[in-house]
């Protein structure tokens, strides 16, 4: 498409009518590849984390042989032929011994094989606490217990505990962001817009807490709750500190937006025509900070999930039946335990996934949502 | 876009009127250059076709408002243009008969600054911060010439002096940012100046600058053109400085050269209309006088506006009072115009909100219809801020970008209880789009998908809505394009004359504010210098500064 520039510089309003705010941004966004991807992959394990019993292949609390090593799905029968129907060989022993330790010999059983397929039946849940059912995204057709990325130390398998652990990370991770992004963009907001000493002091005190040494805090906590805590008390202390520390630098960023955005020419004109300052604030200012906000919050996500996952390493995880991502990762603190069962490591994979998926979202929406 | 038939084509033909007249070829001869732009969702045709020559020693002035695509021009023969640019075929850009277009990269570069020399709009932004002046002129000496940091330094300081540069010596070490926008302007010319160039490009040299200022860079320029035989491409919107500087003159229109001609024969008789359109768009006409003993609407008496300045170290601060508005007094009377003039930093804007309360003054008087309201709080200026209201400079930031047209006009109806349900304020808000000249049924659109003059007219109708009987005007036509600014001013005149509203007319263009205004204050320094009606003020200036002014700005003109 050809189009003349016009008299004025401006695109032409080619389009018909109007077009929102949220339009506007979509379009944008819909033009940038890692933006669409984050977006795509966020909304997958968003979906995963809603409906975990029903992605997950097998119960998480279902305990068989520990570390067992992931089963590997094959497109080949037994005498080598390519087949479509993907299937996993179950491993025996066999009536062999290894000659030199006289162990039996493992391998897989060609004779009985499970073939695998989607919305097959498995273990009973009720979704949502509700609605019954036994139908599972994918596993194998004849109920196998399939673990396609192994099991634990118990025999539980890695993969439907990955999917469920998403739960529990994520809501951590959206409990805090919601409480620094309120706190951080109404400090901000009143720092910016009241000025003066108060604004002086206020951020002095925003200095204090951008200098507070995290990762010592972090260890100290460790160390300081006692390892028997019930998991609410675990879960209330994670969301305070983090929130606690986490909404200053959003609050920082807001006061720099307010500051200018307070001095602009509607923001005046507003004055002019007997505007009051919480209508200032909230229709001229806080409307034009959200944009900022939604990309900070983007990118604050992924931060926290990271946290979580790091401080369960750490030890500082939740407490079982929950189950989380940092929770599934206190079990790779030991080299011994990484270089016999390396599958172990796989939760890294989800927090690797959620943090790009987050990180590619937040970038994709830092371009769109200034679209003026 | 559908081909251009000959038929409706209205394409300039591509020779000089006036190439009998000179011997030889041209120094540049530029034939059907064409430039497009990638952008969101397309391709924008920047320039279409633009053919125009330049002879030695000679000024032609590109002329056209914003979006003409008078500076991509420009930049296309500079070689400057960006990444998303497309200089498309059959374009040719001859400097002496060589297509400059298919020069290698480096040959091209070493025509810029070298043969080819620029100089832009904001003279702050185009010198690097951080370098002291001399160092960046004699970069650009020793890019292109093979002498020693001593030699170019010497050099340098010549330029300085021929410039006009007071102390050169001491300049040199200076850095952009302690020199005044004149001299900023002045060192930018220098830079230019280095090589001896053959062609100088000035994009909008003077647009930055206040007219004073102006009328010494144009003088500068001529100067210079008339020692070294320079020629010159100076693009502008401005048609005095047009009328004041070319030889011969392009009027660019959407990409296209509509009409070029000698500069005098061009003013005497525009052939295109869109040529007479912009020269009748040049401020004229009055405004009918009004009776001479009116009441006052707003005045203000020894009304004083500081800031204080913190200096000294941390533990021993000093404090200091800069003073913008030095205790003046002002009356604006029911139904007038009054303009106030002066040049950026004369303190008007600031004199003007502390009138309105948008802005705390630090003592004197202010009276509203003969209401005392120096001392109102906010909540007590409440009531009159529906009789007052402002219409500021810039559109592009007086409107909020996250609301719509229809929020933004409501917004005060709103907060003041006017009209009863929204039902009876959209016909207000309607009502006044139509005043503003505005289609009422813009109401949801947003404010980026309008022109700056709509933006203008937007700006209006959300003070008119209130039906003021006082409008503050700060430079409301200063952002805009002559022929929108020519729309802008009919309107307020007519709106004035509707509705009696008074106005006090900030700005700094004598030529606009002799169409608008009843009567004048001028300004400089935070002080009144001359004040009285349009015809004593402007026609038989009394002061030294007055009398400056005046001469910048109608010298040519009248």
């Amino acid at each position: 498409m050809t189009r003349p520039a016009t008299p004025d510089g401006v695109s032409a309003p080619g389009r018909a009518g109007a077009e929102s705010y949220a339009a506007l941004v979509w379009r944008r966004l819909r033009r940038s590849a890692a933006g669409m991807t984050g977006l795509t992959l966020v909304a997958i394990i968003f979906a995963m984390a809603i409906f975990a019993e029903f992605v997950a292949p097998i119960d998480p609390y279902r305990a068989e042989t520990g570390f067992s090593s992931p089963d590997t799905i094959s497109f080949f029968d037994a005498d080598g032929a390519f087949s479509l129907r993907p299937r996993i060989y179950p491993i025996v022993d066999s009536d062999k011994l290894d000659p030199v330790t006289f162990q039996p010999i493992s391998g897989p059983d060609f004779a009985h094989p499970h073939y695998i397929g989607v919305f097959v039946t498995g273990f009973s849940y009720r979704l949502f606490g509700l609605i019954p059912g036994d139908r599972h995204l994918i596993g194998a057709v004849d109920g196998y217990p399939a673990h396609f990325l192994g099991t634990d130390k118990f025999g539980r398998d890695i993969l439907s505990r990955g999917i469920f652990g998403s739960r529990i990370s994520l809501m951590i991770a959206l409990i805090v962001v919601s409480i620094t992004t309120v706190v951080g963009t109404s400090v901000g907001l009143i720092s910016g817009y009241v000025g003066g000493p108060f604004d002086a002091w206020a951020q002095r005190f925003v200095d204090l807490i951008l200098a507070f040494p995290q990762l010592p805090l972090y260890l100290a906590l460790t160390s300081l709750i006692p390892i028997t805590a019930p998991t609410s008390v675990f879960l209330a202390f994670v969301i305070v500190v983090l929130s606690a520390l986490g909404w200053a630098q959003l609050s920082r960023e807001v006061r720099g937006k307010t500051l200018s955005l307070a001095r602009v020419d509607y923001v005046k004109a507003a004055v002019a025509v007997g505007a009051s300052d919480g209508r200032i604030v909230f229709q001229h200012i806080l409307p034009n900070v959200m944009s900022h906000v939604i990309v900070v919050v983007t990118l604050q996500i992924p931060n926290v999930v990271l946290l979580e996952s790091f401080l369960g390493f750490l030890g500082f995880a939740v407490k079982p039946p929950l189950i989380s991502w940092g929770l599934m990762l206190q079990d790779t603190g030991t080299f011994s335990v990484i270089g016999s069962y390396p599958w172990i490591l796989s939760p890294v994979g989800f927090v690797l996934a959620a943090v790009l998926a987050f990180n590619a979202l937040g970038d994709g929406l830092r371009d769109a949502i200034d679209p003026y | 876009m559908s081909p251009v038939s000959p038929e409706t084509s209205d394409y300039a033909p591509p020779e000089r009127l006036d190439s009998a007249a000179h011997t030889g070829a041209p120094l540049i001869d530029v034939r059907d250059l064409a430039v497009s732009f990638k952008v969101d969702g397309g391709v924008v045709d920047a320039v279409r076709r633009v053919s125009f020559q330049l002879y030695r020693g000679e000024t032609v002035a590109i002329v056209g408002e914003s979006g003409s695509g008078k500076s991509v021009t420009a930049r296309a023969v500079m070689g400057l243009l960006t990444r998303r640019a497309l200089v498309k075929p059959p374009s040719r850009i001859l400097l002496e008969g060589a297509d400059i277009l298919r020069f290698p990269p480096n040959a091209r570069r070493k025509l810029r600054g070298g043969r080819l020399a620029m100089i832009f709009q904001e003279p702050m932004s185009s010198l690097n911060p951080v370098y002291t002046i001399g160092a960046q002129i004699v970069e650009a000496i020793r890019i292109h010439q093979p002498v020693s940091a001593k030699a170019a330094l010497l050099r340098a300081r010549e330029l300085l002096e021929e410039v006009g540069i007071p102390q050169p010596e001491a300049r040199l070490r200076q850095y952009p940012h302690q020199l005044s926008g004149g001299q900023r302007q002045r060192v930018m010319i220098a830079m230019a100046l280095a090589n001896r160039p053959d062609v100088l490009i000035a994009d909008e040299p003077t647009t930055a600058l206040d007219v004073t200022v102006q009328a010494q860079i144009l003088a500068l320029l001529r100067d210079l053109q008339r020692r070294h035989g320079m020629a010159i491409v100076l693009i502008t919107h401005d048609l005095t400085i047009v009328r004041r500087q070319a030889d011969y003159v392009y009027v660019m229109q959407l990409g296209e050269v509509k009409e070029h001609n000698a500069t005098a024969a061009l003013f005497a008789a525009p052939r295109h209309p869109y040529t007479a359109k912009l020269l009748n768009s040049e401020p004229h006409g009055r405004v009918p006088a009004i009776p001479a003993q009116a009441p006052p609407i707003l005045e203000g008496r020894k009304v004083r506006v500081a800031f204080t300045l913190k200096t000294g170290t941390w533990l021993k601060p000093v404090f200091s009072d800069l003073v913008a508005v030095d205790s003046l007094d002002l009356c604006v009377r029911e139904h007038e115009t009054l303009g106030l003039v002066g040049e950026s930093g004369s303190g008007k804007t600031t004199f003007g909100q502390a009138l309105l309360r948008l802005i705390s003054h630090e003592s004197g008087e202010i009276l509203f219809r003969d209401i005392a309201i120096q001392n109102f709080s906010r909540q007590q200026m409440k009531p009159l801020r529906s009789r007052m209201q402002i219409v500021f400079q810039d559109p592009f930031s007086s409107l909020n970008p996250r609301m719509s047209v229809g929020q933004i006009i409501e917004e005060g109806l709103k907060v003041n209880g006017i009209g009863q349900g929204r039902g009876e304020r959209l016909d207000r808000i309607r009502e006044a789009l139509r005043s503003a000249g505005m289609s009422p049924d813009v109401l949801s659109r947003f404010p980026h998908e309008f022109s700056g003059g709509q933006r203008q007219r937007i700006a209006i109708a959300r003070a008119l809505a209130l039906e003021p009987e006082f409008i503050l005007l700060d430079e409301p036509t200063s952002a805009l394009d002559l022929s929108v600014q020519a729309q802008i001013l009919d309107l307020l005149r007519q709106l004035q004359s509707e509705r009696g509203l008074s106005y006090l007319f900030i700005s700094h263009d004598l030529k606009v504010v002799r169409a608008m205004s009843h009567r004048v204050v001028v300004m400089q320094h935070g002080r009144i210098v001359e004040q009285g009606s349009v015809d004593e003020v402007l026609g038989a200036p009394r002061s030294d500064y007055t009398q400056r002014l005046v001469r910048a700005a109608f010298e040519v003109a009248d």
